[in-house]
C-alpha cells in the first residue's frame, strides 16, 4: 500500500437531518478500505448517524485571496459595516433618554 | 429456560467458556499488533477489532458467571494457562501480518457460523447475545474477507506467505468445532441447534468458497477435529496467558 494511498475527507452527521459537517481525513488505497477506515475513525462510537467519505482529489478547491479577500474596504456589505453609535447617540439626546454606556457600534 | 437441568447446565457453561476463551485469546493476540500493524489506519482497526473481541468475551463470561454463580472476572483472569478452552487455533503468536490475517480471516468465519445457529438458541439470553455479536461481527468478517484478498492478489511474496498460513492454521482451525462433552444433551435442548460438525461444514464450504476465489489453494480435509482441540495448549499461549494474567495476578483480589 503506502505509495498508492489516497486521501479521503469524511464528513458526518451527528443526528438525523442536521449538516454533514467535516470529521477529518483517512489514508486507504481506495473506496473500500477508505469505507472500512472512515467508520473505525468516525462512526464505531455511535456518534454519528451517517458518514460522507470523499477522495481529497474529487474537491475543488478555492482558496485564491483575490476572490475571498478583496483588499478594499467592504464593511459596508456587513452589518456591522454601518458605525451607528453616533447616530444613536444623537438620536437619544433628542428623545431625552438617558445614556446607555454599553450600546456598541 | 432458567431450571435448566444440572446436566444441560453443566453442557452450557462448557458451550460458554469455550466461546468466551475462544475470543478473549484472540482479542489479545491482536491487540499485540497495537502500534506496529503495516500502516495508521489499520492500527486502530485492528485495535478496535481485537477490543470488540474481548467485550464480547466479557459479555459471554457474564452470562457463564450468571449461570454458575462465579465472578466474570475471575473466570476471565483467575485461571491457570491449562484450564483455559480456547480452540487450538489460538494457541499460536500473531508472527507477521500475513498470518495474524489468516487466522482472523479462519476465526471470523468459524465465529458467524456459530453465531448464527445460536441466534436460534432455545437458551434465550444465548440468544440474544448471539444477536447483538453478529451485528458487530458483520464487520469483521467484511474487513477480514477484504484482506484476505488484498494480500492474495498484493503480489509473490504475500500470496505465498499468506498461503503458508493457511495451510499451518487449517488443522487447529478445524479446533474450533472440536466436540464438547455435553453437546448431544445442548443439541437435544435446542441450546445449540446445530451439532458442530454442521456448524463445520457449512464452514468448510464458505471459506473454500472465498480461498478459491482469492486463487489460495484450499487445504486438503482434516476429517473431524480432535477431541483436545479445545485442551492442548502451548508454549506461547503459556507466555500470553502470562501478559494477559500479569496485573490482576500482581494484587489478588485487589479493587480498580
Amino acid at each position: 500500500m503506502g505509495s498508492k494511498d489516497r486521501v479521503w475527507e469524511v464528513f458526518r452527521q451527528e443526528a438525523e437531518g442536521d449538516p454533514m459537517i467535516h470529521g477529518g481525513s483517512v489514508k486507504a488505497p481506495d473506496e473500500e478500505l477508505a469505507t472500512h477506515y472512515a467508520r473505525e475513525f468516525y462512526g464505531r462510537r455511535q456518534e454519528s448517524e451517517r458518514l460522507w467519505i470523499v477522495p481529497r482529489d474529487a474537491i475543488t478547491e478555492l482558496d485564491d485571496p483575490d476572490l475571498l479577500k478583496p483588499p478594499f474596504d467592504r464593511s459596508f456589505k456587513r452589518p456591522g459595516g454601518f458605525l451607528i453609535k453616533h447616530k444613536l447617540e444623537a438620536a437619544r439626546e433628542r428623545a431625552g433618554s438617558p445614556q446607555v454606556d454599553e450600546v456598541g457600534e | 429456560m432458567s431450571d435448566l437441568d444440572r446436566e444441560t447446565r453443566e453442557a452450557l457453561a462448557e458451550l460458554l467458556l469455550s466461546m468466551a476463551d475462544d475470543e478473549f485469546v484472540l482479542g489479545f493476540w491482536d491487540s499485540e499488533w497495537t502500534g506496529i500493524a503495516p500502516i495508521l489506519e489499520e492500527d486502530v482497526a485492528m485495535s478496535s477489532v481485537s477490543q470488540d473481541e474481548i467485550g464480547h468475551a466479557k459479555a459471554l463470561y457474564e452470562l457463564l458467571a450468571g449461570l454458575t454463580g462465579e465472578d466474570a472476572d475471575r473466570i476471565a483472569f483467575g485461571r491457570p494457562a491449562d484450564g483455559y478452552r480456547h480452540a487450538a487455533l489460538m494457541n499460536h503468536a500473531r508472527t507477521d501480518w500475513a498470518f495474524s490475517i489468516a487466522r482472523r480471516f479462519l476465526y471470523e468465519h468459524a465465529d458467524a457460523v456459530r453465531l448464527e445457529s445460536l441466534a436460534a438458541s432455545a437458551y434465550q439470553p444465548l440468544a440474544e447475545l448471539a444477536v447483538k455479536m453478529r451485528r458487530e461481527e458483520t464487520y469483521h468478517l467484511l474487513h477480514f474477507d477484504l484482506w484476505l484478498r488484498r494480500l492474495a492478489e498484493g503480489g509473490d511474496d504475500s500470496h505465498a506467505r499468506l498461503g503458508a498460513a493457511i495451510e499451518q492454521l487449517w488443522s487447529d482451525a478445524q479446533a474450533v468445532f472440536a466436540p464438547l462433552t455435553g453437546e448431544a444433551c445442548l443439541v437435544a435442548a435446542r441450546i445449540l441447534p446445530d451439532s458442530l460438525e454442521a456448524l463445520r461444514s457449512r464452514w468448510l464450504e464458505r471459506v473454500g468458497e472465498r480461498l478459491q476465489a482469492a486463487s489460495l489453494p484450499v487445504p486438503s480435509s482434516t476429517g473431524r477435529p480432535q477431541a483436545d482441540g479445545r485442551t492442548r495448549h502451548t508454549d506461547e499461549f503459556a507466555w500470553l496467558h502470562g501478559e494477559f494474567t500479569m496485573v490482576s495476578g500482581s494484587e489478588a483480589d485487589a479493587t480498580w
